[in-house]
């Protein structure tokens, strides 16, 4: 919040948002009327524009050849204990794997857990996929101990040391908003092809949540506990393995499975880079084939995987009960009977195709279903396409044209447009609707040019005024910087174009899933039925969005907006419902007692408290919105996401590194400027 | 109750500070030369500064196998006066001796030997190892000094018996009580069977009936153990009951040390005073405190209701109930040990600030 002495200078008794408001709709009022005279206003000029990415790339091109030899030891090395979990996890008779898990289910969650993995892995086996699963299980296999470990280092390491935590904390922001796509580049260099790189990748992506959960974990163990475990005389690293680390085994087991999770989904993308016959890989091939039938049952082999993986580490972070190790014992020798009893006429995983008939009749389905309502299907994407997607993206002026809209947009028609959003935004400044008649001038001038085409100036002006209303001086000077750090890198563009893609996605998450969440805190009937969508939306792997869209809408921006909406909307549905549900008991109970009706408490009381909450859910939307940005970029997306995956296929460890911190700095900036105002927020309402 | 003032002193502590906040040792170094040496306006200075001193200029002496009490408000800077005593905390300043040697310049070595055999605490929260059962709790400290597996489960059986818990020695912290749990906590404390004893607050989560019981069977531990012991409450029926002397801490300054009956008797000021409002004085005072004994005795004394020096006001006022004249007080060895005034013993009840 800008400082007192900062207020009291605004003219007009403005409040500095409804000033910042003002400054930013003129701001680029001006910069489209000038655009005309001053063509650089958009188009930032080349002569200016700094080669960064091949900066990037020669320098880290250079220190990662220095790297290279230890590296490719490393790997060598690495695909020893990946051979061999792939070795035992292959060549072990199934019916002893589908043992082995039951029985850990068991241990873990009792009757519950061990139904569950034996259904998951029956499932697995009968979809004809267990070669390639295990093929999968055996990259998690290795790279998890080795997400847990570093993860659990860095944890440890920033707890005990203060001095360290706050860039470590820092270094663990940045990786999880480096999308997953831009480090695969680099590694591959490093490392060269193969599977080793995937696994790398994946144990890269996994530790930090580990890391996190440690350091919390350990940070929430009472001071008390700590204490008596100092008075009983232990030394620091008794203290810290005997009694810390288990005093915070809940937290860290919580983190155990967010490890899991992010290594099974990040192996999974990993496949694009080919070269292990993986269940990833088998989506992505028969997803270019069009094989749509084929692809959804490997995406439900995957979301199987993730359920029983999930499912099984979560049990691990709850108070457990002791099952009988008997039973146990009973699983496995049961296990060994069958496969000894079968001997050398048990069935070879791979001919089994229980469900391809299925997968035939999904396919057929899809083709009766696209011939029967393909036209409606495309007339959906359409009207979506034209009317408001093309208009943001690349502006009125553009978009409208004789096929799509009827008629052609001329000079004319802006002005007019223009001066009447002027004279509106003018007439509600003047009936006192400050904010809201800046809001409407904002919305105009991005319409009229489109998100793609919005002048530099403006952008990053606006970016820093709403950074100055948000958190004062310092995050105004932090967005301002950082983006035009993009702009003379010359990725702006494309910035951009991954801009409008993920604004236009989290608009669309904010009204459905702030609808959803509305209907939910008011039905508790609705939230029974939403609750698990959503814990499934957030268990699958980030790739298995791509399967069911493209079966319905091809290749294209549309489809990658879709699979965007439906991976980023959940956060906005459970931050919005558990806002509006958690007001405090006093406070319900004062408005009750003062006549207000249910919609009335809900708009009064609920809705302005929840607030900080929904601004936290806004904020995990738009970075889930981004890192799902990356990934439709393998489905035909223009901007920073396909230039990160075509940098992969050209090893061009510039342009990928470059990209991916364009698109970090961009989630990075978001973050921060909504966690001020969810900040800003919070402080207003005392809590 | 009996004089200690001879004893040696298992504690010593000389102008200890502990003060929160940012660079604390240069804001009270510069505090103290600003005011002149003075505690109380250097340490209202640090707090609009805004710092915490949650414990100021805190110099006094626990002697061997006394039962020390630290009383005062809550956030008085109790907790924070014991965790620098045992260094849990860093200090701010001052010197504290505990047997003599200077824990602040102790090395790191030295102050885990010390932790392991001669000093044990009981915590507000009580700090039980979640993941621990009942036994290995207990157990943990022993296991510190390297015993043995056998010998750590034979003494902490032991010790879970002495507080009463036999048969839940399998049983995990959050199976019990919070009075059970307290508990646990203490047979921890004495596991080691420390010299030195430090308590916070350690039946504050029980009920009274409960409390009472547990009072009752520490002061029979005590009366066998002899420790040197620090003990917190807010309590000051239990500090009365328990302390052979007391420390009355206010915003991190001690006003008053003194026995339950000075405190009871002499309060130094009204915070003292209102502690002790509620206190059935009679019972907590002792005719010693009251009686002449320098004085030459009257001679004529008609009346003698047998009066004992470490008599309670109450029992002496029943006997004396219609006296109007000087009686005589006798000692424990059937002398004379002075006199008192019937009046004087009903005066004393009457207590103001001095
Ligand atoms: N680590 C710390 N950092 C900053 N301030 C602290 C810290 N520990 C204690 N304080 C402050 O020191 C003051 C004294 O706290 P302390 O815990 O010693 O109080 P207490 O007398 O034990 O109270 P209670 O009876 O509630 O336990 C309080 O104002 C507290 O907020
Ligand atoms: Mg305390």
């Amino acid at each position: 919040m800008p400082q007192n002495s900062e207020t009291k200078s605004l003219p007009w008794g403005l409040t500095p948002g409804a000033f910042a408001a003002w400054a930013a709709a003129l701001l680029g009022l001006a910069c489209i009327l000038l655009t005309p005279v001053f063509p650089w206003l958009v188009k930032w000029p080349a002569a200016l524009t700094l080669p960064m990415t091949d900066w990037i790339g020669s320098v880290v091109g250079w220190f990662l050849s220095v790297l290279k030899p230890a590296a490719r030891l490393f790997s060598a090395g690495l695909g020893y204990p990946m051979l061999w979990a792939n070795w035992l996890l292959t060549a072990t008779p199934w019916p002893l794997v589908i043992g082995v898990v039951t029985a850990i289910g068991w241990y873990l969650g009792g009757l519950r857990m061990a139904a569950l993995g034996l259904g998951g892995l029956s499932f697995v086996l009968a979809s004809g996929y267990w070669i390639e699963s295990m093929n999968t299980l055996a990259l998690v296999a290795v790279s998890v101990p080795l997400a847990l470990m570093a993860g659990l280092s860095i944890g440890i390491l920033a707890y005990e040391f203060p001095r360290v935590k706050k860039p470590v904390q820092g270094l663990l922001d940045v990786m999880q908003t480096v999308p997953t796509f831009a480090y695969l580049t680099p590694l591959l260099f490093l490392f060269g092809f193969g599977p080793v790189v995937g696994l790398i990748a994946s144990a890269i992506y996994a530790a930090p949540p580990m890391a996190r959960n440690v350091l919390l974990g350990l940070e929430r163990v009472e001071d008390d506990i700590k204490d008596a475990a100092v008075m009983s005389g232990g030394t620091r690293r008794q203290q810290l393995f005997l009694i810390e680390i288990p005093a915070a085994a809940t937290q860290i087991m919580v983190g155990v499975n967010q490890c899991l999770m992010a290594a099974l989904s990040m192996v999974i993308i990993a496949a694009v880079i080919g070269g292990f016959n993986d269940i990833g890989w088998e989506v992505l091939l028969t997803m270019r084939k069009a094989q749509f039938g084929q692809s959804f049952l490997a995406g439900l082999v995957i979301v199987v995987f993730a359920m029983v993986i999930d499912r099984m580490s979560g049990a691990l972070a709850m108070e457990r009960r002791r099952y009988d190790l008997r039973v146990i014992g009973l699983l496995m020798a049961v296990a060994l009977l069958f496969t000894l009893l079968m001997g050398s006429s048990l069935p070879n995983p791979s001919d089994y195709a229980a469900f391809d008939p299925t997968a035939a009749v999904v396919d057929r389905a899809l083709g009766d279903f696209t011939a029967e309502y393909g036209l409606a299907l495309d007339q959906l994407k359409n009207t979506i396409l034209f009317y408001v997607m093309l208009p943001l993206r690349i502006g009125l002026d553009n978009a409208v044209l004789p096929f799509t809209w009827g008629f052609m947009w001329t000079p004319a028609m802006s002005m007019i447009f223009l001066a009447v959003a002027a004279t509106g935004g003018v007439a509600l400044f003047l009936t006192g609707r400050r904010v809201a008649g800046a809001v409407l001038l904002l919305l105009a001038v991005t319409v009229e040019t489109g998100v793609a085409e919005l002048p530099w100036a403006f952008v990053i002006g606006g970016a820093g005024l709403v950074g100055w209303v948000s958190g004062g001086r310092k995050l105004a000077l932090f967005a301002a910087s950082m983006l035009a750090l993009i702009l003379v890198s010359g990725l702006w563009d494309r910035a951009l174009l991954s801009l409008y893609l993920s604004g236009v996605s989290v608009l669309a998450c904010t009204a459905v899933g702030g609808a959803t969440g509305l209907l939910c805190a008011v039905s508790p009937a609705a939230w029974r039925v939403v609750r698990p969508i959503c814990d499934m939306l957030q268990t699958i792997p980030l790739f298995v969005f791509l399967i069911p869209v493209l079966m319905f809408f091809q290749i294209g921006e549309f489809s990658a907006f879709l699979a965007i909406c439906a991976y980023a909307v959940v956060p906005m549905i459970r931050y919005t419902r558990h806002g509006l549900i958690n007001t405090p008991e006093e406070m319900l109970e004062a408005a009750v007692s003062s006549g207000a009706t249910g919609w009335q408490i809900m708009r009064e009381v609920r809705a302005p408290y929840a607030v900080p909450t929904i601004l936290l859910g806004l904020n995990q939307t738009i970075l889930y919105a981004f890192s799902m940005l990356v990934i439709a970029a393998l489905i035909g997306t223009t901007g920073l996401g396909q230039s990160i995956y075509l940098a992969l296929g050209k090893g061009d460890v510039g342009l990928g590194l470059g990209a991916g911190a364009a698109m970090a700095i961009l989630a990075l900036v978001a973050d921060r400027l909504v966690q001020g105002f969810a900040e800003e927020k919070r402080r207003a309402l005392g809590l | 109750m009996n004089d200690r003032s001879s004893a040696p002193a298992a504690i010593s502590c000389k102008g200890v500070w502990q003060v929160f906040g940012h660079n604390p040792e240069q804001k009270l170094k510069a505090a103290l030369e600003r005011s002149g040496g003075d505690a109380g306006s250097a340490a209202a200075n640090l707090r609009k500064d805004g710092l915490i001193p949650a414990v100021q200029d805190a110099t006094f002496e626990v002697k061997e196998g006394e039962l020390f009490v630290i009383m005062g408000l809550s956030g008085s800077g109790k907790s924070t006066l014991i965790r620098s005593i045992s260094h849990l905390i860093q200090g701010t300043a001052g010197e504290i001796e505990i047997d003599g040697e200077n824990i602040l310049a102790a090395s790191k070595k030295r102050l885990i030997e010390l932790r392991r055999h001669k000093l044990g605490m009981v915590f507000q929260h009580f700090g039980l190892f979640p993941h621990m059962t009942v036994a290995e709790n207990v157990a943990f400290p022993l296991k510190m000094q390297g015993k043995n597996k056998k010998q750590r489960r034979q003494r902490a059986l032991e010790v879970i018996k002495l507080v009463g818990l036999d048969g839940r020695e399998g049983a995990f912290p959050r199976e019990l009580s919070g009075g059970q749990r307290q508990r646990v906590g203490i047979a921890r404390s004495l596991a080691v069977n420390p010299d030195i004893w430090f308590l916070d607050e350690p039946f504050s989560a029980l009920d009274p009936l409960i409390r009472r019981q547990l009072q009752d069977e520490f002061l029979n531990i005590q009366a066998t153990l002899k420790k040197s012991i620090v003990f917190i409450t807010h309590d000051i029926t239990e500090a009365l009951k328990l302390a052979d002397r007391i420390a009355i801490m206010k915003d991190g300054e001690i006003v008053q040390i003194g026995t339950p009956a000075e405190i009871v008797l002499h309060p130094v000021n009204d915070y003292v005073a209102e502690f002790s409002k509620d206190v059935a004085k009679g019972k907590h005072a002792r005719v010693s405190m009251v009686m002449d004994g320098e004085n030459p005795v009257p001679g004529n004394m008609p009346d003698d209701p047998g009066l004992r020096t470490n008599m309670t006001i109450d029992t002496a006022l029943a006997k004396c109930m219609e006296l109007y004249e000087p009686v005589p007080v006798w000692d424990g060895e059937g002398k004379q040990a002075g006199f008192v005034h019937p009046s004087e013993l009903a005066a004393a009840l009457q207590v103001e600030a001095d």
